[in-house]
């Protein structure tokens, strides 16, 4: 239904990169990090670009950082943890915490089980984990690194995509700080490698992309570019695509506005005017031919979705041309809560199809 | 004209639960999850607190440069932040422009910038300079510095606790940092607390000084209790041993005064003065995180004062039926537009409002259910959706004013 309220959008002042190939890129990575400030709708992209992904037959491992996983409930899966779960046709979850993490890396290293028990029994041990700050992305990013390149002893524990709902930029900075940090405070052994390792991961182009979702508000653009400038001055890391979330359509362009506004205010909308008509169509027992106090009302909802669309095409140019035009959009389907069915919805009208 | 006109009713003698909060707490602390606002009705409720006659402080994380601005804290110039976790006044510099705030009230304003709290807080803990300054210079202390950015946490509550000593505030409105389990913050202090004991304590007392002999290194790897030791050292590769343990040994000074000043913290978050509000926003994920933390606290004992419920959609009441499309096109023929324009434009006119008026409908169940949550003893504060944000005192003012006439009435203005 949503295209039926869009009109044909004013050519754009920019180039922007069809949306199909773009899309197609980002899909194609093995690792993409989704973030941005909160509350722009970066469990929703994941979770769009997770069911679209795994609807073109790709096998998708979805990763959230929190205990409490959102994607979850969305497949009626309420308990998610660290060890993945296929939750709908070639869709995995998976939802790692510090601890989690913690306790794989440990694994790994140690492959001693008992070992790894006694170890991180041990108060110190956690306490120290879970105080130093910079601890909780890198065991997330070796995490991810070992899950993206270790398939497992019988080789099918393999992802076409891994889609990481990372929290907000300022743990996303820290992520891509890491691998210098650990490479610099460790001069040489195993966890100089690991940085090492990490670091072409994060930056290897083919493999990993990095997405940052904002809204079509001018606050979370401002911050946008801020966190894409950051990112590229100190790690010479570029976005793969930006994906503006909520884009309002507009029921009337601005021509159709006007128009409409004149229509209604030729008969002057006069309050008592209007309830002596409806009074006199009532004692007359016709039915109202139009209750003209409806009218300020849609007037008023038209004028909403216009200003909002029009703020919305004000920042997409500054934003589009930052990034190359590599710009997506997700429109805004009216409701608060997507369902299933509506985050489907969305990854069909993302992959540029009728709802 | 909106049920907005309702207005708290004059004749009521006590004021109202939101009201109470600014007048009687000494500490107020905003949670939510990211982007709800939480920094800006943080600021909001501050300036209300200091037009009443309260000293108040808020200290905010990462504020957006519009509210800085709307704080008179910064120009034009972006590139030029003001001084973080110093307080800035506010009010003093604009009372004679607020007409009607009362003469003792001040504001304050600070941006807590996390590393630059990290290295105050090496200097409180470690008044030897000898020692501070090989904490300064460990490899890992050095590798870690620049990423405290990211778990403001511990800063707040450190500059919280000193903030609270301040003679010159009676009030400090904190906004705590985004996130999903924002207990994180709550229990940070208590999780210090509890982890230093005896044993711990004991343990790192054996961590050798650095230049100690190799003797003294090996046999620590002997021992049962310093099992965590010999694992760090298979994880993190033996050269990086000696700063490992320089950076452990440093504990020994500064744990028992992290542990005096997590206790105090936790009681400080924990007083009958301290009040905290849940900021949220409709839909239903918000709902479920601000539900989720607000039982997160009862669990913790602390009864939160109320919600704050940002981005509701304001409806006008003369839109509370579904738009009836036949009417609509009748009434746009009437008008002077050619029927075919009319009717097609009475589709898109009449689906537009629908959809609006299902959003806004569904806003008003999500406030109900929160109103229901808090009870009667506590509030619950719709504020509409702006056009924008929020860049002068003015509009702070009036965001302030829209919260408590919303927690006083519980209407969508």
């Amino acid at each position: 239904m949503l295209p039926t309220m869009t009109p044909q959008p004013p050519p754009l002042p920019f180039d922007r990169v069809p949306a199909a190939a773009l899309l197609r890129e980002v899909l194609a990575k093995e690792l993409l990090l989704i973030t941005g400030k909160g509350g722009v709708g970066k469990s929703t992209t994941a979770q769009v670009l997770a069911r679209l992904a795994s609807r073109q037959g790709k096998k998708v491992l979805l990763i959230e950082l929190e205990s409490v996983s959102r994607a979850g409930p969305l497949f009626g899966a309420p308990s998610v943890g660290p060890e993945p779960r296929e939750v709908a046709p070639k869709l995995w979850l998976a939802a790692l915490d510090t601890m989690d993490s913690l306790r794989y890396f440990a694994v790994q290293q140690l492959k001693i089980e008992a070992l790894v028990n006694l170890a991180l029994r041990n108060r110190a041990v956690e306490g120290f984990f879970q105080a130093v700050p910079a601890v909780k992305p890198m065991l997330f990013l070796y995490h991810v690194w070992r899950i993206l390149d270790d398939h497992g002893p019988r080789g099918d524990r393999r992802w076409d995509l891994i889609i990481c709902d990372l929290p907000t930029s300022g743990f996303v900075q820290g992520m891509y700080q890491i691998p210098l940090t650990l490479q610099q405070t460790f001069r040489a052994g195993p966890v100089h490698g690991y940085g090492k390792a990490m670091g072409d991961l994060l930056l290897d182009r083919q493999r990993t992309g990095l997405l940052l979702v904002t809204l079509p508000e001018e606050m979370p653009v401002v911050e946008t570019l801020e966190l894409r400038n950051a990112l590229e001055q100190q790690h010479h890391v570029q976005p793969v695509a930006v994906l503006v979330n909520g884009v309002f359509p507009a029921a009337l362009d601005a021509g159709e506005l006007a128009e409409l506004a004149t229509a209604v205010q030729r008969p002057t909308p006069d309050a008592e005017a209007v309830e002596d008509a409806l009074a006199v169509e009532r004692m007359l027992g016709a039915e109202p031919v139009a209750d003209l106090r409806d009218l300020g009302a849609h007037l008023w909802a038209a004028e909403l979705l216009l200003s909002r669309r029009l703020r919305a095409q004000g920042l997409l140019p500054r934003l589009a041309q930052a990034v190359q035009g590599r710009v997506l959009e997700l429109p805004f389907l009216f409701r608060r809560d997507l369902p299933l069915a509506a985050i489907d919805q969305l990854a069909t009208l993302l992959d540029g199809g009728a709802p | 004209m909106s049920a907005a006109s309702k207005s708290p009713s004059p004749a009521s003698t006590s004021p109202s639960p939101a009201t109470a909060t600014l007048q009687n707490a000494k500490l107020i602390v905003l949670a939510g999850s990211g982007g709800v606002g939480k920094t800006t009705s943080s600021a909001a409720l501050a300036l209300q607190a200091a037009l009443s006659g309260r000293r108040v402080l808020v200290l905010t994380i990462d504020p957006a440069q519009r509210l800085l601005q709307a704080l008179g804290l910064q120009g034009e110039d972006p590139t030029r932040k003001p001084a973080a976790n110093v307080p800035h006044e506010v009010l003093p510099k604009l009372k004679h422009l607020v007409p009607g705030a009362h003469p003792d009230g001040s504001l304050h304003a600070m941006m807590l910038d996390a590393g630059q709290g990290a290295i105050a807080m090496v200097e409180r803990l470690l008044p030897d300079p000898v020692l501070r300054e090989r904490v300064l210079t460990n490899r890992i202390y050095k590798a870690f510095l620049p990423t405290l950015q990211a778990s403001p946490d511990y800063m707040a509550l450190e500059l919280l606790f000193e903030l609270s000593q301040d003679p010159r505030f009676d009030l400090v409105v904190l906004d705590t940092p985004p996130m999903h389990n924002a207990l994180d913050f709550l229990k940070a202090g208590h999780t210090l607390a509890s982890f230093i004991n005896d044993r711990v304590l004991k343990w790192f007392a054996k961590v050798p000084q650095p230049g100690a002999k190799k003797s003294t290194f090996g046999s620590l790897f002997g021992t049962g209790s310093s099992m965590a030791m010999s694992v760090l050292g298979r994880l993190f590769g033996a050269d990086a041993l000696p700063d490992i343990a320089e950076f452990f040994s440093s504990f020994n000074e500064v744990l028992p005064k992290l542990k005096d000043r997590a206790l105090a913290t936790d009681a400080m978050l924990r007083a009958p003065t301290t009040r905290f509000l849940v900021v949220t926003a409709p839909g239903e994920t918000s709902l479920r995180e601000a539900r989720h933390l607000f039982l997160q606290l009862q669990q913790h004992g602390i009864q939160p004062a109320g919600f704050i419920v940002n981005r509701m959609l304001q409806v006008p009441v003369e839109l509370s039926e579904t738009p009836d499309h036949d009417a609509l096109t009748a009434r746009l023929i009437q008008g002077g537009l050619d029927p075919h324009k009319a009717a097609a434009m009475a589709v898109r006119l009449s689906l537009a409002a629908e959809r609006l008026l299902h959003l806004g409908r569904s806003d008003l169940e999500h406030l109900r259910e929160l109103q229901r949550m808090v009870g009667p003893r506590g509030f619950c504060a719709p504020v509409p959706q702006r056009e924008g944000d929020v860049h002068s005192l003015g509009q702070l003012r009036g965001l302030g004013q829209t919260i408590l006439d919303g927690a006083a009435t519980g209407v969508v203005y």
